[in-house]
């Protein structure tokens, strides 16, 4: 069975090098920037050339590059990788009218970039892959390592997600009316649901192996459909909790990617009702805001309410009346027509 | 743990709109790599390029009848490539969009090859291009899976220049873990001013047609194209027609640099060994070998080396690289199609443009069109970062 050990969370919020889900940082003009540590370790020439989203990535990974052994693999989530590098490169082709162009910013911008910074750091040659399917990248990245434990029982891997905010990008879903058009802050988001969100970003990585000793939570399941009927969302659901929970089961907790979109409460809504009254409800994106891979917050932050059985109330919708909280089911939807479901467990100690 | 069979293929690409229109192209040496005509670039009349020969106009008529303003040239090729496979595999339109097919697709410039659009896109105050959503890797992926209406699992992988064998390896792993049933499994990419641009900063662009393997090569010429094969295993063959087996792959990573092999090819040995190992093959049963062959500087010789320390005799070996351009996040695919079409006609296809061996590694591709026999063929696909993959490809 996979196991989540040590992980990193940089984030909009207060999750590295400390946690603390008891207060919540505001957004600013529709943003939630995340707050970056030093980091330390890395080199500054390597650092000075980094985009955002690949520093956040190899930030995040260290301390648990320099905790567990080389890693047999490491799987990252990006849907896009460096933006603005990308988008600084497309403005020098402009304004240099494709002339000698120096090629920092396109190397940069590939969105296999941090897994390669990684290896190269670590000078890692085992299996390295980057996933970028839009809003499901993290949870195919996540299912890949589910692979890779059962085909070797005995290995580690690292698993991670990042993507950045850049503002090229923002206009471009703005005007494709996917973020607010007035300002909203993260803390009153689901006060007047209308259409749009906040934009997000930020990266995780957490080491993943079968190993049950130490661990911080289990890995369960994870399931991810493409439709735009919500009867399916649910038959999807079904299923997967009846695959996955002992029979007549529910989860202790619902993690839903809620994100103040009115086009995406139908399937919140179908999602919620479907568990009775006992079951609490909790959300997170206004926390870390929207973004392609903001699943992995969801999951990070899955995994410390697995270890304390508590849930910030910050995060809480429904109360819901269970005494404990040992197995939390993610859902999160990413713009109408991606859905993903995510299990995760306490760690039943023997 | 299932074996896994090819059972349909579908490729467009600078030699040809088909897989047959592109194994003829091989046979007779049609070189697609020219003078740059449909897309619009200061290095029009400069640098090579191999494109695939049809306006976007032309195909997105041919694919939807009316043209769908928001489908890019990249999703266009995907679709095409995704079509052929499709059909070739006689796969019922039931089977393809049932939860048990997976989809999964690769691409390094997704929708960007609008570079302009894009440009103009993210500085718009509103309005903006019917292309607003369609800039990402996923896009691609994304197209396909709307047109066929696939329920299952669902993916992109942008490992640079090995991207779509990436995609191979992880539908064929779908399918031995049960995630599902049949995958289809590919990529494409389309030129554009953002690669031909990037690659320039590079400085490994060649301003003549490429010669892979050859002394005095000069770098890459960028191609473009889309190549898709439907994978099912062998459970549920009945009996069905299939082009090869998928015995073996390897993905690992150089780690030495951003955009450079190390100079012994660490990476590329690492992934053709543990292609061979997972085959449970030795570097003797090898054939053939379709290599990575770019025709840059570092890559030629770092494979050569490579080749030579995994192969006590390294078995022939060609760069269509020299007739289809480098088509970057397709090549994988493209080229896996390449190999499997030599394990089913037993005949291997010409590295143009070669004259002089590499003098530190003294070897010589497959010059011409050749009947051999062929048992199991190897083919390389390998990207910055580092991330180099392998798959082999055996007779079924």
């Amino acid at each position: 069975m996979p196991y989540f050990h040590q992980s990193v969370c940089i984030s909009p919020q207060n999750s590295f090098p400390e946690t603390d889900l008891s207060r919540i940082r505001e957004s600013k003009n529709n943003w939630l920037e995340a707050t970056e540590p030093d980091y330390p370790g890395i080199p500054a020439a390597v650092k000075r050339r980094m985009g955002k989203s690949v520093r956040m990535a190899v930030g995040a990974s260290i301390p648990l590059l320099k905790k567990f052994p080389p890693p047999d693999g490491m799987v990252i989530a990006t849907a896009n990788g460096g933006m603005e590098d990308c988008i600084r490169f497309l403005n020098q082709i402009h304004e240099y009218k494709e002339g000698l162009l120096t090629p920092g910013s396109f190397v940069q911008s590939t969105s296999n970039a941090a897994a390669a910074q990684i290896a190269i750091l670590t000078k890692n040659h085992n299996y390295n892959i980057t996933h970028v399917h839009r809003g499901l990248a993290f949870e195919n990245a996540l299912l890949d390592v589910v692979m890779l434990l059962k085909e070797n029982p005995q290995a580690g891997y690292l698993l991670g997600s990042t993507d950045e905010i850049s503002a090229y990008n923002y206009n471009i879903d703005r005007i494709a009316g996917w973020f607010r058009d007035e300002p909203v802050l993260n803390t009153g988001l689901f006060e007047k649901p209308a259409k749009g969100t906040i934009a997000g970003e930020g990266a995780f990585m957490v080491w993943m192996n079968n190993e049950r000793t130490a661990a911080q939570a289990e890995m369960m399941a994870v399931k991810t459909i493409h439709t735009v009927d919500p009867g399916l969302v649910l038959k999807t659901m079904e299923k997967f909790l009846s695959e996955n929970l002992p029979s007549g089961e529910t989860p202790d907790l619902v993690l839903t990617g809620e994100n103040g979109d009115i086009r995406m409460a139908p399937y919140i809504d179908i999602v919620e009702s479907y568990f009775n009254e006992s079951v609490p409800v909790a959300r997170f994106k206004h926390f870390c805001g929207e973004y392609c891979t903001a699943s992995s917050f969801a999951c990070w932050l899955a995994i410390q309410i697995v270890q304390c059985g508590f849930v910030p109330p910050l995060l809480i919708k429904k109360k819901g009346s269970r005494s404990s909280c040992k197995r939390i089911l993610i859902y999160n939807n990413y713009r109408d027509i991606q859905h993903a479901f995510i299990l995760i467990s306490a760690v039943e100690r023997v | 743990m299932s074996r896994i069979f090819i059972t349909g293929m579908g490729l467009i690409s600078a030699i040809g709109d088909s897989v047959e229109e592109n194994r003829d192209s091989l046979i007779n040496e049609h070189c697609g790599i020219g003078h740059i005509r449909f897309y619009k670039t200061a290095y029009a009349g400069k640098l090579p390029t191999a494109e695939v020969k049809h306006t976007t106009d032309e195909l997105n008529k041919k694919l939807f009848g009316t043209p769908d303003p928001s489908v890019t040239r990249t999703s266009l090729l995907a679709l095409h490539a995704a079509g052929e496979a499709i059909r070739d595999s006689q796969l019922a339109s039931k089977e393809i969009s049932s939860a048990e097919t997976a989809l999964v697709g690769a691409s390094t410039v997704g929708g960007m090859c609008l570079t302009d659009e894009l440009y103009h896109d993210a500085r718009a105050r509103d309005g903006g291009t019917p292309y607003l959503s369609s800039y990402d890797y996923a896009s691609v992926t994304l197209a396909i899976r709307e047109r066929y209406g696939i329920l299952g699992e669902t993916a992109t992988i942008n490992t640079a220049c090995s991207s779509s064998a990436n995609a191979i390896i992880y539908g064929a792993r779908l399918i031995r873990h049960g995630f599902a049933k049949r995958a289809i499994v590919g990529g494409a990419d389309s030129l554009a001013k953002f690669t031909i641009n990037g690659f320039n900063a590079l400085n490994i662009l060649s301003s003549k047609i490429c010669a892979p393997f050859d002394r005095d090569r000069s770098g890459l010429n960028l191609g473009e194209g889309a190549a898709f094969l439907v994978l099912e295993k062998e459970e549920d063959l009945n009996g069905k027609k299939t082009y090869a087996e998928l015995t073996g792959f390897g993905n690992k990573n150089d780690a030495y640099h951003a955009s450079s092999n190390s100079p012994e090819g660490q990476g590329p040995y690492l992934s053709m060994m543990e292609a061979l190992e997972s085959s449970g093959l030795g570097p003797q049963d090898i054939s053939y070998i379709n290599a990575h062959g770019t025709g840059t500087e570092n890559n030629d010789e770092t494979e050569s080396r490579a080749m030579l320390r995994l192969f006590d005799q390294v078995p022939p070996f060609s760069s269509t690289k020299s007739l289809t351009g480098h088509t970057l996040g397709a090549a994988g695919a493209m080229e896996a199609v390449f190999a499997i079409q030599s394990l089913v006609y037993q005949e291997m296809y010409p590295s143009l443009s070669f004259q002089h061996p590499i003098p530190e590694t003294g070897l010589v591709p497959v010059l011409h069109y050749t009947r051999h026999f062929i048992r199991h063929v190897m083919s390389n696909s390998f990207g910055f970062g580092g991330n180099c993959s392998t798959l082999i490809f055996s007779k079924s």
